[in-house]
């Protein structure tokens, strides 16, 4: 009813070709893939990416309902995009343009956001830690904290359904307390969520607290000298992937 | 033989321990003084110990501080004879390794084998002598069949387990663990236990703090320490502390009192017993219906989250007015489910539900109304809290049912009274009470709305004997003043002890409703023995050989069997 059914993105082990690929090969993939949707202009084109979206949703064996699921909560910002073109265009135009420029810009987002969220569900946060500690580490060179900033990223990714039943529950008995958390005036709706953000609040800063001291008990001091069970290793099936996306972004940015 | 050797080895050379160790929180010594005040001990090789103590003893910060992840204000800390302060932090964290309440909390990788190999990639070894380690770890904790499972598809007490092997993993020498299994389940806790002995008897150190004691648990544990107000009291061996238990606060387990009392009374139980017993327990037989009062009515109801998975399934049950009824069922039997339906949280998908005669309101300015009548109390509910004081916080759901003015402030006194509060708890901070008394708090701030029917889910998860029973007679005290009580529990012993009847879920279809009496016997079915009272697993031990002894669940009247004799 409330946010129990939400899954952002939480890994869905298949053992498919895409969830065995590198990390490192699923990100620069994703971020090839992201800038060559971003400037696609036309209807051929939308329709080529939501082929390669098919495709890899079938190769990785990731259900159609999960995937749906996890994307559940981008239906806002679709709707606020939406809505945000729909005016937009219209001071400008006639309403039959900025329809199709509203519906364009919300299907281009929608096919955006299913690659982004593919990420996630084939690959465990740890992976995608170390991925981003790889990527990132020659920032480490200007000060840049990598190693620490993909562990929180990895660890952001495990927590974050847990954080999201707990908010469920609080939610839930606030309301049983009679709480009214949708009705009122803008102000009065802000003000009925302290409830809810208080003790969600406490309960972040105790689990945080609680885990910290749970990763120094195992010995984590910062990530320095770490070395891993399954070092990454860049495979022939990697290389592929790669080469893939570029041709795939290649194309688009040149016609 | 090996064992033998070990055991010989297990010399009196002190290992791990605290030396006049003394700690205080900032906030906390104006009121309750330190939590640790010049406490000395040490542990032996090989030595198997457990530190008990109410909530507030001051055992978690002790824990804290032999784990070295805490400094003391004063004292030392010591492991192999050199006191922690002066050690690198890696090799202080090969030597010790802890396991803590919240297996969620320890958790850190979505895979098990990823999660386990965490501590040895922090040591920084090569991948090969990593997965050997997991490998190993994985297997000392029997959870070779999941190994390469995400570890949310696990139950709490696999999740412990996977917690006990990222310790282990690390290849430790001793092992501390915090209440480790004060979460979990009958099954979990043993699974546990069965992992602690076989490490034990491999020479594993092992300290554990706790504070529930359990008979069949305690009989590996060398030597017990009893911490209170940050002091050491007692300590001794296990046998001395049975014998200490009641004098030192402690509520001696039902079986324990039933072996000592068969002991003194020479009975033995290989031979049957020449006596005719008694029937008894009234709580075998209903009140008549004429005296019972419909305020629930649930008819054919089935909910599904999604198309396949239905959490309850054309359900059926009758809710008496004035009556303590518990729910009973193992995870994801469809209980919470269940009791959200009854304010409304939950929407009814299929069947339906009748509050009072009427239908149950699903929507609009009625719904608040049938919130103010069922008052619904969450698992750990002092997580819920978040007004400044205890006033405001019993205000809150009064003041949401549209109480004003004195009716308010009457409103507050109540909640107040009906947990046992003082009022000068009223303009007390709730983050700064005792975990136990939160908790009356929150109970109190469902009550202050004067429910007519109040829901509580697991009350006593994770109390203190003294907090229990306090909730339970108060719960006892407000169906006598006619509230329905409906409570979700796990604990068959107050289940049946306490409750008027019982409702059975498995897999979201009752399996019985009835009087404690009626149902005894799915629940035997439903639940392993390890799950079951002291009393009744004598009583269907006794049963094995006496034909005729009467399935029992209340140690008075199973003591009352064996008057005659």
């Amino acid at each position: 009813m409330l946010l129990s059914n939400i899954n952002l993105g939480q890994y869905v082990p298949t053992g498919s070709v895409i969830h065995k690929l590198d990390p490192r090969a699923k990100l620069f993939s994703l971020l090839l893939i992201i800038s060559a949707i971003f400037p696609a202009k036309n209807f051929f084109q939308i329709a080529f990416w939501a082929a390669a979206l098919i495709t890899l949703v079938r190769v990785s064996k990731i259900s159609w309902e999960v995937l749906f699921r996890a994307a559940r909560p981008i239906i806002f910002l679709v709707a606020f995009t939406f809505i945000f073109n729909l005016i937009s265009v219209y001071t400008t135009g006639d309403i039959l343009t900025s329809l199709y420029r509203a519906v364009f810009t919300s299907i281009r987002l929608i096919i955006l956001m299913m690659f982004a969220i593919m990420l996630p569900l084939t690959t465990t946060p740890l992976e995608l830690a170390d991925g981003l500690d790889t990527l990132l580490r020659p920032l480490k060179k200007i000060g840049f904290p990598a190693q620490e900033c993909s562990m929180m990223i990895g660890m952001a990714l495990r927590f974050i359904p847990l954080l999201m039943q707990e908010a469920d529950k609080i939610m839930k008995a606030q309301l049983s307390r009679g709480a009214k958390l949708d009705q009122g005036n803008l102000f009065q709706r802000i003000m009925s969520f302290f409830p809810v953000l208080i003790p969600l609040f406490i309960i972040i800063f105790r689990r945080a607290d609680e885990i910290a001291i749970a990763m120094e008990a195992r010995g984590y001091d910062g990530g320095e000298g770490r070395t891993r069970r399954k070092p990454l290793a860049w495979t022939l099936n990697d290389t592929k992937a790669i080469i893939f996306s570029v041709f795939a972004a290649a194309i688009f940015f040149v016609v | 033989m090996n064992v033998n050797k070990k055991k010989k080895n297990r010399s009196n050379t002190p290992f791990l321990g605290v030396r006049s160790v003394s700690f205080s929180y900032d906030y906390d010594e104006k009121f309750t003084g330190r939590a640790l005040d010049s406490v000395s001990f040490f542990v032996n090789k090989s030595e198997r110990v457990a530190i008990l103590g109410h909530n507030g003893s001051g055992k978690s910060t002790l824990v804290k501080i032999l784990g070295g992840l805490l400094e003391p204000d004063e004292g030392e800390c010591l492991i192999d004879g050199v006191n922690m302060r002066s050690m690198e932090f890696r090799d202080l964290r090969d030597k010790i390794g802890m396991v803590f309440q919240d297996p969620e909390n320890q958790i850190v990788a979505a895979m098990v084998e990823d999660d386990v190999a965490f501590a040895p990639e922090n040591q920084g070894l090569p991948s090969k002598e990593i997965q050997a380690r997991v490998d190993n770890a994985i297997q000392k904790v029997n959870m070779a069949y999941k190994q390469a499972s995400s570890v949310e598809a696990l139950s709490g007490g696999e999740k412990q387990r996977v917690a006990l092997a990222g310790a282990l993993a690390a290849k430790v020498e001793c092992l501390i663990l915090d209440e480790a299994t004060a979460m979990l389940d009958p099954k979990g806790r043993l699974d546990i236990e069965k992992a602690l002995r076989e490490l034990h008897k491999d020479g594993m150190t092992i300290i554990q703090v706790t504070h529930q004691i359990e008979a069949e648990n305690f009989d590996d544990i060398e030597r017990i320490i009893v911490l209170s107000r940050g002091k050491i009291i007692w300590e001794g061996s296990v046998n001395d502390f049975w014998e200490r238990a009641e004098v030192l606060g402690f509520e001696l387990p039902d079986e324990f009192k039933i072996k000592k009392f068969f002991d003194k009374k020479g009975i033995d139980l290989t031979q049957p017993l020449a006596v005719a017993w008694p029937a008894l327990s009234e709580r075998n037989t209903p009140p008549p219906s004429s005296k019972l009062k419909l305020k629930f009515k649930i008819e054919n109801l089935s909910f599904r989250y999604d198309e396949k998975n239905y959490a309850l399934k054309n359900l059926d049950a009758e809710i008496f007015s004035g009556r303590w009824l518990s729910i009973i069922g193992r995870t994801g039997s469809g209980k919470s489910t269940l009791v959200q339906h009854l304010n409304a949280l939950y929407k009814i998908q299929d069947g339906n539900i009748f509050f009072d005669g009427q239908e149950l309101p699903q929507k609009g300015r009625e719904v608040y109304e049938l919130r103010q009548k069922v008052g619904l109390v969450f698992q750990h509910p002092e997580d819920q809290l978040f007004s400044p004081t205890v006033k405001e916080e019993l205000a809150f759901a009064p003041k949401n049912a549209g109480f004003k003015n004195s009716e308010l402030n009457d409103a507050v006194l109540y909640g107040l009274e009906c947990v046992g509060l003082d009022k000068k708890f009223l303009e007390r901070n709730p983050l700064a009470l005792s975990g136990g008394e939160r908790r009356l708090v929150a109970i109190a701030s469902v009550l202050a709305a004067r429910p007519e029917c109040v829901v509580l889910d697991e009350p006593l998860a994770g109390l203190d004997a003294s907090y229990q029973k306090k909730i339970l007679s108060m719960l006892g005290k407000l169906r006598d003043n006619g509230k329905t009580i409906i409570t979700i529990t796990h604990d068959l012993n107050t289940a049946l002890n306490y409750s008027d009847e019982i409702l059975i879920l498995r897999g979201g279809e009752k399996i019985k409703e009835g009087v404690p009496g009626d149902v005894i016997e799915e629940l035997m079915n439903i639940l392993e023995p390890e799950a079951w009272p002291d009393v009744l697993r004598m009583s269907n031990e006794i049963r094995k050989i006496n034909k005729n002894f009467p399935l029992l669940y209340n140690y008075g009247d199973f003591i009352k069997c064996f008057s005659q004799i």
